[in-house]
């Protein structure tokens, strides 16, 4: 259960990565790690619906990778720091965790 | 024209959510090589309709479809939990991440 939403992280990570591959890469070495990072991001999501709802799989992967991406375009990408978007990023983090909480209840309800 | 390209592209992606979750079910490739399809299908129009619009609100709207979308698919048609707690939840997520694309 836990190693399952470790897995939507990672697809998320990797996720992010192509992300910035798509917008930067220039060269091949670049855009085959792009390339590699969405079949990796994508294989590790598809696979956390097997034992995951995939509603909440698919809105975690595609919630997370925004917020990691504005966060790395914030961070290395020097794009100005705001408020609203960390605010976002927050409420985004809670919804992820809340949902967590929640499907963990369900499990244990029909197991 | 844009639009509806757009609309289309949100579209196949909540189709890829939907074969995700019937690949499952099913346990069969030909759900398997649905889900590739309506995935690459929804890459294609989305870089057809980021042509013409704005790439953040292209990213908000296809996201806001596509995984809106397949969470309701996964409720109807799978039996996933209709919690409000976890529509709330979802909901949370979807808000933010549609934020943080338009900003």
């Amino acid at each position: 259960m836990n190693l399952t939403w470790l897995q939507v992280i990672i697809a998320a990570v990797f996720e992010v990565g192509w992300v910035i591959g798509l917008k930067h890469a220039s060269t091949p070495l670049e855009w085959t790690a792009t390339v590699i990072c969405i079949i990796v991001s994508f294989y590790l999501m598809i696979q956390a619906g097997s034992k995951l709802p995939v509603g909440t799989v698919y809105a975690v992967f595609v919630g997370l990778g925004t917020a990691g991406t504005v966060t790395a375009d914030m961070l290395i990408f020097g794009e100005p720091v705001q408020l609203g978007k960390l605010l976002l990023i927050a409420i985004l983090l809670a919804g992820v965790i809340g949902l967590k909480l929640v499907t963990g209840d369900d499990k244990e309800e029909h197991a | 024209m844009a639009w509806i390209v757009l609309v289309l592209a949100g579209l196949c992606e909540m189709l890829g959510v939907f074969m995700m979750g019937r690949m499952y079910q099913k346990r069969n490739v030909q759900s398997f090589i649905y889900m590739v399809a309506a995935f690459s299908m929804s890459f294609g129009l989305l870089a057809i309709a980021m042509k013409t619009l704005p790439m953040g609100t292209a990213y908000a709207i296809w996201t806001g479809i596509g995984a809106a979308g397949g969470a309701i698919l996964g409720m109807i048609a799978f039996g996933e939990s209709k919690d409000w707690r976890r529509i709330v939840f979802i909901t949370m997520i979807l808000g933010a991440t549609i934020g943080l694309k338009l900003m």
